[in-house]
């Protein structure tokens, strides 16, 4: 039983006990906690896991370009993403914990970058390396809504660790499957900056997985990126390949 | 690296690749870039007076590419280069910067073997702690046309969650005329953590036949803007060649034979190298880095002038506004060559400041750089526009500005400007 279906099977467990109690209350409700745990499940199937993904960047419509990346999970804190664009191959972005580092063949050093940097058109470095909310931030229920037909949980986010991207999110979250729908990303001073679209899920290796999420810039009108992701498969790559002095052996 | 070694190491790497990563893909990278080069040629530096003691080109132009292989644990980087201008023929150089075979001991442990390219410093413009990497130029950071070199070397590497530890052993031993041969050998030493978002490196290095460096690396992130990095390498005495004219009151002379000597090989003297630097990504995606630099080892401003006027003694002595006895002027001219061997692409003097701008707007790359000498405020500034017209294809311009007094660092080299369009192509 991996560490992943213990959270699930462990929340889910937790979620039965309390429920006679939140009846009693005359909620069926679980805690903004619970739906956070269970939300992310679907956007990472595994403790440990390998994806493709591909972002593409349109503006009025027209693409504009296009990137693609392989992406390592290990665990809850860390991330190895492989740049796989001829102009960028080679290059390498990596986190662990709270700190990232962005390693290119031509300097050969890597730097110190932040989550929020962007990595491509609306893309932050952590939309790529940082998918498991309940490690970020601190959830509060807000209220239940309709969203596009879908009964969904409204919680609000607030980044508990120096490494979450965003200061503030409001995520819907759909009640009857607890797939995230929807993301509204503010900045600290509170401007509405980004909005997310979780738009397509798909049965995976006997889960089901985000494999497509729309990205709206609220900045700047016009511009949307869309990252896609396939091949999901479960991997454990060597402690050794999340030390920043291991990226310059890496191809 | 003799062929003879490149050849072991193929098959070595091959026969000792487990199976598995035998199996493993073949990753590539292809770089193409074509320069063409205008130079505006400073013919009033004394150093080269009317461009005629070295001549300079006044255009060039420089084809090279760079094909990195991989297949399983082998990794080699062939740069092949073609230069012409119009002062020489077309020549052709072929270089293998790296050959090397990263084999895995243990989750934990890995070993190196052949040529290889490390980088151990933080800095972006220098890397005095990069004790076994190809020391970098602060005009050209990344090595756009892809000309350094690894070194020879077996390295042992342990790694222990955020922690590394590295072991370096480089000889540039080879086979000449037949025969192997040792050359001197080089031992380096880094301890490497992660500790509370503090990079921090120790670095020790000793060559056969030099002193013991100790040194030390770091860098630490402010916030989502700010990063902040430093480097120290000091070490008792120096054995770096000095011209002797910088000991001397005496700049009216001609040496008769080679003038340089290690002057403080035997010296208690601590010499070091200090790098302080920041970085600063601004919201609108403007990045800044800033650098000074100090190296001990350079030329005091007392030390530059000295040599400063010997170099236009002997100029002078060239343009016929000295006279000297008709013997002397080509021991003159031999003293002006051999002068210019004091100056360093990286530095002559001692302290310097770096900065570099940069921005992307679209498929634009806008960057500036700024190299200059703190003690005579002489600099180059570099503007570069690059152009990304495809994933594999890009364009570019890079003009070069040399400014200060004549008799200054920067004032005095070859060029007062030089302007390059390139193009560059990846796969």
């Amino acid at each position: 039983m991996n560490r992943n279906f213990a959270i699930v099977f462990w929340v889910s467990l937790s979620f039965l006990s309390c429920s006679k109690t939140m009846a009693q209350n005359s909620s069926d409700r679980p805690s903004a906690d619970q739906i956070l745990q269970l939300s992310d499940v679907s956007r990472n199937g595994w403790d440990s896991y390998n994806v493709q993904t591909t972002i593409q960047n349109f503006e009025d419509g027209k693409m504009k370009d296009e990137g693609r990346f392989d992406v390592t999970f290990k665990g809850m804190y860390k991330t190895l993403v492989k740049f796989l664009n001829a102009d960028v191959k080679g290059e390498y972005l990596l986190m662990v914990d709270d700190d990232m580092w962005l390693y290119m063949p031509d300097t050969r050093k890597p730097i110190r970058i932040t989550p929020l940097q962007r990595l491509m058109g609306d893309a932050s470095n952590g939309d790529v390396a940082r998918t498991r909310y309940a490690n970020d931030y601190a959830p509060t229920f807000l209220r239940e809504e309709v969203l596009e037909g879908t009964q969904c949980y409204v919680l609000n986010l607030t980044a508990k660790r120096d490494g979450a991207t965003y200061n503030r999110i409001e995520y819907w979250i759909a009640k009857a499957t607890n797939r995230p729908r929807r993301a509204e990303i503010y900045l600290t001073s509170g401007i509405h900056y980004k909005t997310i679209d979780f738009d397509t899920y798909k049965e995976i290796l006997g889960r089901t997985l985000l494999t497509e999420m729309t990205i709206t810039d609220r900045l700047r009108s016009g511009r949307t990126t869309i990252m896609r992701y396939d091949s999901y498969s479960p991997k454990e790559l060597p402690e050794k390949y999340f030390n920043k002095d291991y990226l310059e052996k890496l191809k | 690296m003799s062929r003879a070694y490149l050849v072991l190491l193929i098959v070595a790497g091959t026969i000792a690749a487990p199976s598995k990563l035998r199996s493993q893909d073949l990753e590539y990278r292809l770089s193409v870039v074509d320069e063409g080069t205008i130079n505006s040629i400073n013919e009033n530096t004394p150093i080269n007076y009317d461009n005629s003691i070295l001549p300079q080109p006044y255009r060039e132009n420089i084809g090279t590419s760079n094909l990195f292989l991989s297949v399983g644990g082998f990794s080699t980087l062939v740069n092949l280069s073609t230069s012409t201008d119009n002062l020489h023929s077309p020549g052709y150089t072929c270089s293998l910067r790296e050959c090397a075979y990263d084999y895995s001991l243990s989750d934990a442990m890995d070993i190196t073997v052949g040529k290889k390219i490390l980088k151990w410093g933080t800095g972006y413009a220098f890397n005095p702690t990069g004790v076994v990497e190809p020391q970098r130029t602060p005009s050209d950071p990344s090595d756009r046309l892809g000309q350094n070199e690894g070194s020879d070397l077996a390295s042992l590497d342990y790694f222990a969650g955020k922690s590394s530890l590295t072991f370096v052993y480089v000889n540039d031993s080879g086979v000449k005329s037949g025969r192997w041969y040792w050359g001197a050998q080089e031992f380096a030493l880094r301890a490497y953590t992660f500790l509370s978002g503090l990079d921090l490196s120790l670095v020790g290095h000793y060559r056969e036949g030099d002193r013991l460096e100790l040194g030390t690396n770091w860098s630490y992130v402010i916030g989502d803007n700010l990063e902040l990095h430093g480097e120290f390498l000091g070490k008792q005495g120096s054995s770096i060649l000095y011209h002797q004219i910088i000991t001397t009151d005496d700049d009216q002379q001609i040496f008769t034979s080679y003038p340089y000597t290690a002057m403080y090989d035997h010296s208690s003297e601590i010499f070091y190298k200090l790098l302080l630097g920041g970085q600063y990504t601004f919201g609108n995606g403007i990045n800044i880095v800033v650098e000074f630099y100090r190296n001990t080892e350079g030329l005091s401003t007392t030390q530059w002038k000295r040599w400063m006027e010997f170099v236009k003694f002997q100029s002078d002595i060239q343009r016929g506004i000295t006279p000297v006895a008709p013997d002397l002027i080509e021991p003159s001219r031999y003293n002006l060559l051999w002068s210019l061997q004091t100056l360093s692409p990286r530095g002559t003097m001692r302290d310097y400041v770096f900065g570099r701008e940069y921005i992307a707007i679209a498929n634009w790359g806008i960057e500036l750089i700024q190299f200059m000498n703190a003690d005579d405020l002489s600099a180059v500034i570099i503007p570069t526009l690059s152009f990304k017209i495809s994933d594999n294809l890009s364009t570019y311009g890079r003009l070069s500005v040399f400014t200060g007094k004549c008799d200054s660092e920067f004032g005095a080299l070859f060029y007062k400007t030089t302007f390059s369009l390139g193009g560059e192509v990846q796969l």
